[in-house]
């Protein structure tokens, strides 16, 4: 019906169209399967008062045309189609380089996890029907990795280019970020077109259009036809879907054993939880933050505020021998890379001097 | 001048004054504190005895420090890796009524809080439109504006009850949500110039933070009852919701609100992003995920008592007040059931306050407690025609790998000394 009157009213401006499917909609459910509140004379869903004349005016001068340069550089999103994909190569093995790079330290080697961060790699299609119900009895969980779970690798792009490097996104070329996708599909075992993604393969924009993804018809409903939205809909109205019920159950209704919690995580929450109504205590003057501190929270915690990835500011054990091999030295590895240490924490336009700053801080703070 | 004369000067005034003092004197002498008294109310406190804080000692008001312990949390549990993309929960056991202050907003971030300087604010409506725009904050509010109030709902909230009971905190079980009225105008109305072409079936919707979060909506939620607001509680967004804007889909998981708004762009297809593939989508037991899960399902739970507000203090025989919190992002709250022995049984409670689409809505019962343990449960249902479930319908068909979207009846076992603890009803 929707998409009918749609082809219809295809010349019709927008405004008349939506005012014409309102009133066919009339009655029916929202988008979402819930109720269609509505304005009925000046009040919206019997509760709040509308000005409608505010509400339905047009006419509007405000603003302006965005200029094509201007949408261009809005336009950042790769769409599952790959409407938005931009040109660009890069090599399995340049995405290694780059992965241990930029990488490796939060997701670990391969992006196999074990990092506190999320684990890219390593999953099996065959565990999505694990559920893990119990672990002393063996219950295994699902292993939703990219090349197990993720439906497209358009996401994997879009992802990498906008999101990543965590504490610096959108610092990666196009190059780049094919390369790392390059990188992960291959270590995924991805193949594109019956080809195996070796070290030497190089992935192109026309090559990565062809990839379907293993998992890509795992996931419901069906959004991506004309019927998608409509899809939606006809599955959030039925609570049967998701296990919500209709009926109120109100007498000698199926209970069962009561089950108390085994392990309380309470214990981690920062700070614990209290209701005394007393005053906080004094923590002495405050000083304000330094520079320094300041570019470290903004430019370096990200890795070094966590054991696994980094040494921990503050942590004095693993800062002891480090402190020894005089400052010097550190300011060497903290400008130049050393190990899984990126060259200036891969913040590659920070001065040099603002590097030592940082050096200077983060060890009188680990003394 | 006459009274003041008067006063001092005649003999009437004379004796007033005599006993004023005399009066007054009598109150400097404390009485003498018995057994029986409570000295809160025989002792002149402290901050009756001397000057409080002058009126400009805080331009920006702060709450009374004896409440500093009602504040948001974290735990590393539900963090990605650090306090960047992560979550601090909102202490909904310490709220009162329908309106989450500001400072105690659940904030959810995937790349830490961005500040934006709203100079250099700009939204670009774009794609699959007659008139693409661009708005500076200004232009933007200069929009005819309209205030909702509304819940805010992470559809993680509760997720780490899928297997278990796991927190005995009504903060981390439940406090990935808020409420507030926010202000904006209505995406219905700026729309109307901006001219959406017919075949624009979808929508991006896009931050501008570190996380470059992006959505994708259907063009007829942004046409029911989106918003893009500025506002929240009167006045400007905080920064942990978006400063200077946001997107408001009243009702849908809290991902959707795009925080830092940049831009939505209209298309033919959805788009797919990171938070409708790799997360955001729930894993059942057929190996397959539902995705583009928008609505956040009707809900309720208990907040008096419950872990954190026990019963503790209560005699056997007390008569208290059962009170706590329903929403649905699917319609308004049309009830609330109590039960007091796991499920078995269930009657009514009232409502409480005002009942408002996809807000959260108060609800109370009167109860006399004989003293005896009793296993507390609250059922809420809503307008469209949905019921909170059980543990075990909810399960049976989302099995326990889902992460996103648990609604299920919550249970409190209150034992006979009061105290209140987080259990699982499980056939």
């Amino acid at each position: 019906m929707f998409t009918l009157e749609v082809k219809k009213l295809s010349k019709v401006a927008a405004l008349t169209l939506f005012a014409a499917t309102s009133i066919f909609a009339a009655n029916a459910k929202a988008v979402d399967g819930g109720v269609d509140y509505k304005v009925v004379k000046g009040t919206y869903a019997g509760v709040y008062k509308v000005n409608e004349k505010a509400e339905n005016a047009k006419g509007f001068k405000y603003g302006r045309k965005p200029t094509a340069n201007e949408l261009k550089a809005t336009k950042i999103a790769v769409r599952y189609d790959w409407e938005g994909l931009p040109d660009g190569k890069g090599k399995v093995s340049d995405g290694d380089e780059l992965f241990s790079k930029h990488c490796a330290m939060c997701h670990g080697d391969m992006g196999t996890g074990g990092k506190g961060y999320p684990k890219l790699t390593g999953g099996d299609i065959e565990t999505l029907k694990n559920q893990l119900v119990d672990p002393e009895k063996g219950d295994e969980p699902p292993e939703r990795s990219i090349g197990a779970y993720w439906p497209y690798a358009s996401t994997l792009w879009w992802y990498i280019k906008t999101g990543m490097p965590f504490p610096h996104p959108m610092s990666l070329t196009n190059d780049e970020v094919y390369a790392i996708v390059a990188y992960l599909l291959s270590v995924e075992e991805i193949q594109i077109g019956g080809e195996d993604l070796d070290d030497d393969y190089v992935l192109t924009k026309k090559k990565l259009m062809t990839l379907h993804m293993p998992n890509e018809k795992g996931f419901y409903p069906d959004v991506n036809g004309k019927d998608g939205v409509a899809n939606m809909t006809k599955f959030l109205s039925d609570g049967k879907n998701y296990g919500t019920p209709t009926k109120r159950c109100m007498k000698n209704c199926p209970t069962g054993k009561v089950v108390h919690i085994k392990a309380k995580l309470d214990d981690g929450i920062i700070p614990p939880v209290t209701e005394k109504k007393d005053l906080p205590k004094e923590t002495g003057a405050k000083k304000a933050d330094s520079k320094f501190a300041k570019l470290y929270e903004a430019k370096c915690s990200a890795c070094h505020n966590n054991a696994a990835i980094a040494p921990l500011v503050g942590n004095k054990d693993a800062w002891a021998a480090r402190i020894k091999q005089g400052k010097d030295t550190l300011y060497k590895h903290a400008i130049g890379g050393y190990k899984g240490m990126p060259a200036k924490g891969g913040n590659a336009d920070m001065k040099d001097a603002d590097v030592k700053g940082i050096v200077d801080y983060m060890v009188s703070k680990s003394k | 001048m006459n009274k003041v004369d008067e006063k001092t000067t005649s003999r009437r005034g004379f004796l007033k004054n005599i006993a004023a003092s005399v009066v007054a004197a009598s109150a400097i002498v404390p009485a003498a504190l018995k057994a029986e008294d409570d000295p809160a109310l025989i002792k002149e406190p402290e901050w009756g005895k001397k000057l409080g804080l002058p009126v400009d000692k805080y331009l920006y008001g702060q709450p009374s420090p004896y409440e500093h312990n009602v504040q948001r949390r974290v735990h590393k549990l539900l963090s990605s890796g650090d306090m960047y993309a992560s979550v601090a929960m909102c202490p909904i056991q310490d709220l009162s009524g329908i309106i989450t202050p500001n400072g105690l907003f659940f904030n959810r971030a995937h790349g830490g809080v961005a500040i934006v300087d709203p100079n250099e604010y700009r939204l670009v409506i774009h794609g699959l439109v007659e008139n693409p725009l661009v708005l500076t904050l200004d232009q933007l509010k200069r929009y005819p504006s309209e205030s909702r109030i509304h819940f805010i709902e992470c559809p993680a909230n509760g997720s780490t009850g899928w297997r278990s009971p796991q927190f005995n905190t009504l903060q981390f079980m439940k406090g990935m949500m808020s409420s507030a009225e926010w202000t904006g105008v209505k995406l219905s109305t700026l729309l109307k110039d901006v001219g959406i072409k017919p075949e624009a079936k979808w929508a991006l919707a896009e931050g501008s933070d570190n996380s470059h979060m992006g959505r994708t909506l259907p063009v007829e939620k942004l046409l029911d009852d989106a918003m893009l607001v500025w506002a929240q509680n009167g006045e400007a967004l905080r920064p942990e919701q978006g400063y200077p804007v946001r997107l408001l889909v009243p009702g849908w998981e809290g991902n959707l609100n795009v925080k830092w708004l940049k831009s939505i762009e209209f298309g033919d297809k959805p788009w797919h992003a990171k938070e409708e593939t790799s997360k955001y989508t729930m894993l059942t037991p057929s190996g397959k995920a539902i995705r583009y899960f928008w609505p956040m399902e009707v809900n309720s739970v208990i907040t008096s008592p419950c872990p954190d507000k026990p019963w503790t203090d209560l005699k056997k025989g007390d008569i208290v007040e059962i009170e706590g919190l329903a929403w649905t992002g699917q319609g308004t709250i049309k009830g609330v059931d109590i039960s007091f022995d796991g499920g078995k049984n269930w009657t009514e409670a009232n409502l409480k306050g005002l009942v408002l689409p996809k807000s959260w809505t108060r609800f109370s019962f009167m109860y006399k407690w004989d003293g005896k343990p009793i296993l507390l449960s609250s059922r809420a249902y809503d307008d469209a025609g949905f019921v909170q479930p059980t543990i075990d319908q909810e399960v049976k068909v989302m099995g326990v790998e889902a992460i996103y979207h648990r609604n299920a009846i919550v249970t409190w076992e209150v034992k006979a000394n009061g105290e209140v603890n987080n259990v699982h009803i499980r056939s």
